[in-house]
Formats: C-alpha cells, sequence, structure tokens
C-alpha cells in the first residue's frame, strides 16, 4: 500500500523534479509557444519528459500544469490540466513509478496584484482556484506553488489551493541574491506569512544557482518550522551569441545540492537548466547524507509586504492613534468616508518610531467590515509597517485578515467562549498572532486570577492548532486613579507570563493613567516599568515624545539597544528633554521671529514654518478670513503666475501648495463655529485600464489648495462609476486623466457617457499623451496643459454661476 | 537575468523631465540629489536581453525565430544595415513602484521629484545595459534604441515580446490589457546590431511623432 505524501514530508528525504522549459524546447518547443498546449498536441513527448523524472528517481514530479490559468487559456485550461495529470498517471504505470506523487503545478499568473497591478486579490484567488479544482479532480495527490515573486499572489494561490481542495499544499518562492521576493518580502517575512496560512512544506526555486541560494537556505532553515523545499535553477544563466544557457552541470550540482541537504532541509529537487541527469546524481549525492527533520522554531513574527517585526525580547511599539475612542475629527473623518485623514495618522506614528499600527475604526453608525478592508488596503499601499487588526467584529476581522499583505496582530480575545469560537478559527486559517485578553465575565483583580485566564486562552489556542508563539498575553492595564494596586497587578502579570507562560506579553499602556492629570508622566514611567518586567509590545501614542523617551531610555538601561545607538541617533544634539521630542523638523528650516511672513513661507514651501507663521497672524488678524485673503491667496497666486511664467516649477509649486495647506489647516482649527466655504466640488479619476495615477495625484493637491472639494475615485476606474457619482453627487466638473494613447479610448468612452446620462457636467482631461487637438476629437470642454491649467479652468467653471 | 548596480542617476535629465530649464535653484537640486542617493541605496534595476537574426522583407524586419516582425518606416530605417538586432528588457522594478505611492501620501513635490529621478535611473540603466552588450558584440556597432509607441513601431508589438519572454518570471514586468507596463519605470527596446556605424535620417527626439507638442523636447532639435 503506498504511503501518503504527508506520511513521508519530513520524515525523510524526498526528491522533486527539474526543469521543463529547457528539455521541451530540446523536443521542439519554439519561442513564445505556450508549453502547456503540448499536453494536448505532443502527449507523447510530454509523458516522455515525466518517465525521465520518474527513471533518475523522484518522489514527486510536477504535472504540466504551470502557466496553466485562464489568463493563458481562456478557452480551455480545466482540459489543458486534466490532460496534463491524466498523461502523468500514465507515464507513472509505464516507468514501473507508481509510488510517485504528481503535483498540480501552480506559477505565477504574470499579471501583478492591486495595488502594484490592476489583478484584484480575489480575482487572483479565482483563477488559482479554478486551476486547483481542476488538478484535483483530475487525481493529483498534492499542490505545488512555485516560483512566486510577490508575498500577495503567493497568499492568494495558498488561500485558492486550501479553499478549493482538500490536498497538501507546498509552496516555493523566489528570492534575489538579497534574499528579497520582487516586491519587497524578506525572507522571514514570507515564511512567517506562509506558516500562518498553514502550508505544509515551503522553500525556494528558481532565479538562482545552487551557490548563490545557500545564504538564503541556511535564513529559511532558520526561520522556518515545517519542512523546507531547495529547487535552485542549474547556476546563473549565461549569455553567450544571444544563447542563453544555465553553466552548472549534474556532477556540479549534486555536491552543491549534497552541502545543501547539510544545511537542513528535507526535499530537494531543480528549476529551470536542470535535467533529469542533475536530479539523478542530485539523488545519489544526497540519499548517502543523514536526513534530519525541520524543528519548532519560537519566534513570534508580524510581517507586512516588505518587512517582518519580531515580537521577542525588545519591546516593540504599536501606535495606537488610528482608533476613534474619544476623537471627535476622527469619528467624522469615519462618517465622511475620509480616508486620507485616516492614512495620515498612520503616517506621522510611523515617522515617530512606530514598529506596528493598531487599526481600529469601529463607528456604530458605519459599515465597520467594509471600512476595516478599505483602511487596511489603502494603509498598506503606502505604509511597509505591519498591522494590528482591532476589533470585536468577527466580520470586520475576517475581510482585514483576508486581503492582508503578510501576518498581521488580531486584537483580540479573551477567556470567554464566545470569542475564542468566533476568532479563534480565523486565525487559524488566515494565519496572525493573537492578542488574548486576560479578562473573562470579569476582570480578575489579582495576576494569578488573570494568568489563569491566559492558560485556558493557551489551551483554545492549542485545540485550534494555534501555536503558542503566536499568541501574545494582554495583561491588562486599569486605571491606577481608582484602584491603587492595578499597576502591581498588571506588572506581576507581565513578569509571569515571560517566566512562568513562556509566552508574549502586551499592554495598552495609557489606560494606567485615565482620570489623572499630565497622563504622560505616569505613561512614561509605567512603560518603563512594564519594560523591566519584560513586556514585548507596548500600545501607545508614538506622538508623546515623553513616552518615546521613556522607551528608548528604558531600552538603553535594559541593554536592548547596542551602544545606546538608538537612544544617541534619537537625542544627540537635541535640547534638554523638557523640550518635547526628538529632533523631529524634516525641513530644517525654524523661522527667526516675525522675520519672514505667511505669504513668504508658503512662496519659499516651507510647511512648518508656514503653520506657525499662521497661528501667529491669526492672533493679530481681525478674523481668519482677512489671513486667507490678505496672505494665503496672494502667496498662492504669486507661485502659480510663476509657474505660468516659466520662473517656478512644478515641485516648487507643490511645495507651495503643501505649505498653504498647512497654514489653512490652522486657520480651519481656528474657524470651526464659522461656516467654512467650497469653491466647487470636482472628480477626479485615472480612466479605465490606466494604472499610473500621479499626474491625477498632483492635481488633486492643487484643486485642494485652491479651495475645491476632490472626490477622488482613484485609477482604472470604470466609466460607469465615474458618471453615477457625477450624477448621485450632482457634479459640475469632472478631471480625467490617461497615460496611454490605448486608455484615452477609455477616456472618450467615459465622455461619452458622461454626454449622454449628465449632459451639463464639464470635462477636463490631461495626460501624457493628451494634446489640445486630442482633447477636441475625444469631446472634451478643455485640455488641462498641468495642474494650474486645470486650476484656472475649474475657476472659469464655477465663476460662472 | 542581470542586476545593475553603481549607477549614476543623471540629475539634470531628471530636472528636465520635471520641466526645470537650466535656472533650478541650489534647494531642488540638493533635494533631488538626496533622493537620487535614497533611490540607488533601495532600488536595483534589472534587464534581461535576446538577440535575433533579422531578415530584412519587403514590408517588414523579421525577428528570426520569435514571431515579431516590426512594420513601419522607423524600424526599416534604423535597422537598415543590421543583421542582427536586440530586444533589451528593462526595469527599475515593483519596489520603485511602492516607494512612489508611499512618497505620494507623504509629500506629492518629493514624489513628483522621485517619478522625475526614476526615468531618468531606467534610462540610465539601458545606458549601462547597451556597454554591457557592446562587449558580447565587439566587432558591431550599436544603433539607437527605439521601442512599440515611438514614432511608426506599434504598440502591438509589447504583445508579442511579453507572449516569447516570460518577463513577469525573469524581471518581473507585467503587461495589462491596456498595453501599461508595471511596474512604471520600465523599458522594451531593439537595438540594430550593425557591422558599420550607421548614419540614420530621424533618430532622437526628432524621428518621435510627438515631436511638435513634446514638453521634454531636447531644446536642440
Amino acid at each position: 500500500m503506498k504511503k501518503k505524501f504527508l506520511e513521508r514530508l519530513g520524515k525523510e528525504w524526498l526528491f522533486f523534479d527539474g526543469g521543463t522549459g529547457s528539455i521541451l524546447q530540446k523536443m521542439g518547443l519554439k519561442g513564445g509557444e505556450l508549453p502547456e498546449t503540448w499536453n494536448l498536441k505532443y502527449p507523447e513527448r510530454i509523458k516522455e519528459l515525466y518517465r525521465g523524472y520518474l527513471n533518475a528517481g523522484v518522489d514527486v514530479f510536477n504535472a504540466n500544469t504551470f502557466g496553466a490559468n485562464r489568463l493563458h487559456y481562456p478557452d480551455n485550461v480545466t482540459e489543458i490540466i486534466t490532460a496534463a495529470v491524466q498523461l502523468a498517471k500514465e507515464a507513472r504505470i509505464e516507468a514501473g513509478r507508481e509510488d510517485a506523487y504528481i503535483t498540480i503545478d501552480i506559477g505565477p499568473t504574470g499579471k501583478l496584484l492591486e495595488p502594484l497591478g490592476d489583478l484584484s486579490f480575489e480575482e487572483a484567488v479565482d483563477i488559482f482556484s479554478e486551476a486547483v479544482k481542476a488538478g484535483a479532480e483530475a487525481g493529483a495527490d498534492l499542490v505545488l506553488i512555485e516560483t512566486m515573486n510577490d508575498s500577495y499572489e503567493a497568499k492568494a494561490a495558498v488561500l485558492a489551493a486550501k479553499e478549493s481542495c482538500d490536498l497538501p499544499v507546498c509552496i516555493t518562492v523566489t528570492f534575489d541574491e538579497n534574499g528579497k521576493l520582487l516586491t519587497g518580502a524578506s525572507v522571514e517575512a514570507v515564511v512567517a506569512m506562509l506558516e500562518g496560512l498553514r502550508v505544509d512544506a515551503l522553500g525556494v526555486n528558481c532565479s538562482l544557482g545552487p551557490r548563490e541560494m545557500m545564504p538564503i537556505i541556511r535564513r529559511l532553515a532558520a526561520a522556518a518550522s515545517v519542512p523546507v523545499i531547495v529547487n535552485p535553477n542549474a547556476g546563473l544563466p549565461v549569455t553567450r551569441h544571444g544563447m542563453t544557457y544555465y553553466p552548472v552541470q549534474a556532477e556540479e550540482f549534486a555536491d552543491l545540492m549534497a552541502q545543501i541537504a547539510e544545511i537542513g532541509v528535507q526535499c530537494v529537487g531543480g528549476c529551470c537548466g536542470t535535467t533529469s541527469e542533475h536530479i539523478r546524481q542530485t539523488i545519489e549525492a544526497v540519499s548517502k547524507k543523514k536526513f534530519r527533520p525541520n524543528t519548532p522554531k519560537n519566534r513570534t513574527v508580524v510581517s507586512s509586504y516588505n518587512r517582518e517585526v519580531e515580537i521577542g525580547e525588545t519591546c516593540v511599539i504599536i501606535g495606537e492613534r488610528i482608533n476613534p475612542t474619544g476623537k471627535k475629527a476622527f469619528k467624522q473623518a469615519l462618517r465622511d468616508n475620509n480616508i486620507d485623514y485616516i492614512i495620515a495618522e498612520g503616517l506621522k506614528q510611523e515617522g515617530a518610531g512606530a514598529h506596528i499600527l493598531d487599526v481600529n475604526v469601529g463607528l456604530p453608525e458605519i459599515d465597520e467590515p467594509a471600512m476595516m478592508e478599505t483602511v487596511v488596503r489603502r494603509l498598506q499601499a503606502v505604509c511597509g509597517l505591519p498591522l494590528q487588526l482591532d476589533s470585536s467584529d468577527p466580520a470586520a476581522l475576517e475581510r482585514a485578515m483576508r486581503i492582508y499583505n503578510g501576518k498581521p496582530m488580531i486584537n483580540s480575545v479573551n477567556g470567554k467562549e464566545e470569542t475564542i469560537r468566533n476568532i479563534m478559527p480565523l486565525v487559524a486559517k488566515y494565519g496572525g498572532v493573537l492578542v488574548g485578553l486576560c479578562l473573562d465575565k470579569e476582570i480578575p483583580s489579582t495576576a494569578d486570577g488573570r494568568i489563569a485566564v491566559a492558560k485556558r486562552i493557551l489551551e483554545a489556542a492549542d485545540s485550534y492548532g494555534i501555536p503558542r508563539k503566536d499568541i501574545v498575553i494582554d495583561g491588562l492595564c486599569m486605571t491606577v486613579s481608582s484602584e491603587p494596586k492595578s499597576a502591581l497587578c498588571t506588572l506581576e502579570t507581565v513578569r509571569r507570563c515571560r517566566d512562568e507562560l513562556k509566552v508574549r506579553s502586551i499592554l495598552g499602556v495609557s489606560n494606567i493613567s485615565f482620570g489623572l492629570p499630565q497622563r504622560g508622566i505616569v505613561n512614561a514611567h509605567f512603560l518603563s516599568m512594564a519594560m523591566q518586567n519584560g513586556l514585548s509590545a507596548a500600545i501607545i501614542n508614538p506622538n508623546n515624545a515623553q513616552i518615546m523617551a521613556a522607551y528608548r531610555a528604558s531600552n538603553a538601561l535594559l541593554a536592548k539597544d547596542p551602544n545606546c545607538s538608538d537612544y544617541i541617533s534619537a537625542y544627540a544634539g537635541t535640547a534638554e528633554i523638557n523640550a518635547p521630542g526628538p529632533a523631529k523638523s524634516t525641513e530644517g528650516q525654524v523661522p527667526a521671529a516675525g522675520a519672514q511672513s505667511l505669504h513668504q513661507f508658503i512662496v519659499r514651501g516651507l510647511a512648518s514654518p508656514a503653520a506657525e507663521a499662521a497661528r501667529e497672524a491669526l492672533k493679530t488678524a481681525p478674523t481668519p478670513l482677512t489671513v486667507i485673503d490678505r496672505e494665503i491667496i496672494p502667496a498662492l497666486d504669486e507661485v502659480g503666475k510663476g509657474f505660468e511664467a516659466g520662473t517656478t516649477f512644478l515641485p516648487q509649486l507643490l511645495m507651495s501648495a503643501d505649505a498653504a495647506k498647512a497654514a489653512f489647516a490652522v486657520i480651519k482649527e481656528s474657524m470651526s463655529a464659522v461656516t467654512q466655504t467650497v469653491k466647487g466640488r470636482i472628480i477626479l479619476a485615472t480612466v479605465k485600464g490606466d494604472i499610473h495615477d500621479i499626474g491625477k495625484n498632483i492635481v488633486k493637491v492643487m484643486m485642494e489648495n485652491y479651495g475645491y472639494e476632490v472626490i477622488d475615485l482613484g485609477k482604472d476606474v470604470d466609466p460607469e462609476v465615474i458618471v453615477d457619482t457625477a450624477i448621485r453627487e450632482n457634479i459640475k466638473l469632472v478631471g480625467l486623466s490617461a497615460l496611454m494613447t490605448t486608455t484615452v479610448l477609455s477616456m472618450a468612452e467615459t465622455i461619452k457617457l458622461l454626454r449622454e446620462k449628465k449632459p451639463d457636467t464639464k470635462v477636463v482631461v490631461g495626460g501624457a499623451v493628451m494634446t489640445q487637438e486630442y482633447a477636441d476629437q475625444i469631446g472634451a470642454d478643455a485640455y488641462g496643459k498641468d495642474a494650474m491649467a486645470s486650476v484656472r479652468y475649474a475657476d472659469s467653471v464655477f465663476a460662472e454661476n | 537575468m542581470n542586476v545593475i548596480r553603481d549607477l549614476k542617476i543623471d540629475i539634470d535629465e531628471a530636472l528636465r523631465y520635471l520641466g526645470v530649464k537650466d535656472n533650478a535653484q541650489p534647494a531642488l537640486r540638493s533635494e533631488m540629489q538626496r533622493l537620487a542617493d535614497e533611490l540607488q541605496s533601495m532600488i536595483q534595476p534589472r534587464f534581461t536581453f535576446r538577440v535575433f537574426s533579422l531578415k530584412h522583407q519587403e514590408r517588414d524586419v523579421l525577428l528570426e525565430r520569435s514571431g515579431i516582425a516590426l512594420s513601419g518606416e522607423m524600424s526599416a530605417e534604423m535597422l537598415k544595415n543590421s543583421k542582427k538586432a536586440v530586444l533589451l528588457l528593462c526595469t527599475l522594478g515593483a519596489g520603485f513602484d511602492s516607494m512612489l505611492r508611499s512618497m505620494q501620501a507623504r509629500d506629492m513635490s518629493k514624489a513628483l521629484m522621485l517619478d522625475a529621478l526614476g526615468s531618468a535611473y531606467v534610462e540610465a540603466a539601458c545606458d549601462a545595459a547597451e556597454n554591457e552588450l557592446k562587449k558580447d558584440f565587439p566587432e558591431s556597432y550599436l544603433t539607437d534604441r527605439f521601442s512599440p509607441g515611438y514614432g511608426d513601431l506599434l504598440l502591438e508589438n509589447q504583445k508579442l515580446i511579453f507572449s516569447l519572454i516570460n518577463l513577469p518570471k525573469t524581471i518581473g514586468l507585467t503587461l495589462n490589457s491596456s498595453l501599461l507596463m508595471t511596474p512604471f519605470k520600465s523599458v522594451t527596446a531593439f537595438i540594430g546590431l550593425s557591422p558599420e556605424k550607421t548614419e540614420t535620417e530621424e533618430t532622437g527626439c526628432a524621428g518621435c511623432t510627438m515631436s511638435p507638442t513634446c514638453e521634454f523636447r531636447k531644446e536642440d532639435v
């Protein structure tokens, strides 16, 4: 009776096959011809390929389905995959190797996922699911996802495999020589994400030869707990006289693979340029080496698309500011769907030194799951910090966990059966580091009580198959002003998490000072104490200089900051500590008091001085509006005219716009009672098929600073969405951007639809290939030669009434 | 796949893309230099290439064993003395796009500068790749680069190029249905290999169909 794949995986050497493309080329595959077409066209040749590897002695071989997805085969993907697996079964019998396992081989789609490209995450999942189902139904033994160079696409493929079959799922990804995926993720970040998704084995293939791969394999073996697969190319490709070939011959390849076997990997094979002879010799050489199973690693790691953060010996900072609790402006931003405001809160905390950002967007009157998904997407598009998804609504958590690129933190479960039942299955499926709050129906008032709850949470995690390293215990901060011993109880719980439970800990530090004056003082000192008791993660406000000072000082004192280098780089050369904060002026320009006017700061494009000057100007000006009319508007006008005359350039125009924006923000605060007027509302969008949006974003900045409210529909926008929004919001002016001659067509289509459905709306168009002539041809009302010209046109449209 | 390191980004070229004439303020120039240094430390361009024998036909130039035939006057002119041609593919990679998107959320002005620097960087990378090619073909002269979408060379050739080479896998380059490449700072170009130095009539800006309206046209054209 044949053993199942999973009974052997990780317990003995398993040998995978080698390259496909170069072998098929020798059999006559032409450049540009899709290899999978041969499953139908030349079944005998495909079987010959399979038999070559089976005779060499592989345990696992790939059905010829690497590129078989609906993007490449819109009409017959299932037929192609079914044939590939069928031929593999026949070859297995013909070679007398019925013990070998057939993979459904899944390669990348060939498209980049959003936000880098235009393929949506769910569409990618769908494309992979279709292929996996076809392969599973045809009788493949396992899924091998390979050559993935984007963590997000890898996640889509793993989810698809898990959701559409019960077969084991293995994955190998492609790192460059620096140990990064093309989209930026490190070896450790990738391992964290994939193990969170519960793949059965993971590893590396393609791009590099065995020699270049060795440093990466060492990192993989050090990070991974599951079995590791290594399938290198036959060296780095060499081009001579226009021909590409792989230089490492079978014998040398096998020697190198034997060295790799000693690093502590469990499965080996080859990729581009390797042949059945490479694999035969590799099997011979590696079989002689002692097999060592992989060992569980105990690191607690969260990740994003381009970095990993370890929650370990050194406390990490989790920024708490993306949270509406007690914040009027934040609540209003949620109600207004003002995502930019929320993103800005995140970026500010990143600048202040946060390692992870907590994301809580719960408000009773909004659709929290939708908002959570939107904010996570938008944040991940511009910020590489890992996120802590914070919600009491399991639906909101699931939406965010699914589309999150990496391995997130999840906040939180507690000792109540209900939260465990709702949330732990999500963590088991999508992966994540889960915060467990030491509370139950009530909050235990002793450390004993809290540790007991923590134990129950850990046991529950065991039962869901979530490793204990992925649980972080929150010992609960209760306000010290109402319960004198509460801080002591919390500190003891933190210490016992480290010493007794041997798990990581987390605290929402700021709660400790609730109800007290000068809360920063209490928070800062409490943080130092908690860190001394072994706190692994602190949820705080990183914008608060006092608490960050306590954090940096404690790290230095606890020997967590080698040579005090972080401390020194933050504070060297700064004024004494009660001048708040480390050096943070990014402009390096401090206004000499009174030396320059608001007008000049805007013209010179200096944001912080402009804000400061606006504050000063408000003290003497009769009304806030006079500051706008006498200082800001004339300054913007001067810069705009300079731009039109060719003496000021676009980067300076934008810097001035930013400075004006900073000044406006100060003035708006003081005018909250006065009605703020908006000149008009404008839709901006980059048209369907076009995903380059910097031009549109520049126009947005300018429009906003000239007093317009912009509804930014983003990039790759369907004509229907633009037209429907124009109708619903009764918009007078739409600005469209297109980069390519091909996408000017969808611009024309958008204008046509707009003319039919909402004829009174004006359209201004711009973009790299746009000209006045082109604009006239497609029926636009105006050609925005540049951002300033678009503003001037908007002024003329809204001046009419 | 080859990685290019230690390139110098031409700040003047990037300033030209920004529409900045020769009177750039020192502050702008030094900010550009700072961004250029950051860009170079974060991003290394990659390129790959293929070489084809050419068959000059009545209506087009055929790249043998590729399924690609280049029609139009520009290709005929550029390749008139060439027996072989190189297809060069070069990109800054998705890392640049992430960097640019992230910068747009922080500081639009710097994002604009970064965008221009990225364009200058990928051009410099293509130049460096050409220098590598010259070493491979010491007996040949290289013509100017020309790309699908330039002059009368159809943009549709991009589809053929992408079906010929697995560019998502080799250098992480993809094509969308509008024939737009991502990552954005990417170049696909043909270069003729000619036994003698070829004088072509309309190269550079003068040969471009955008020439009459282009903002970035070099001044001396």
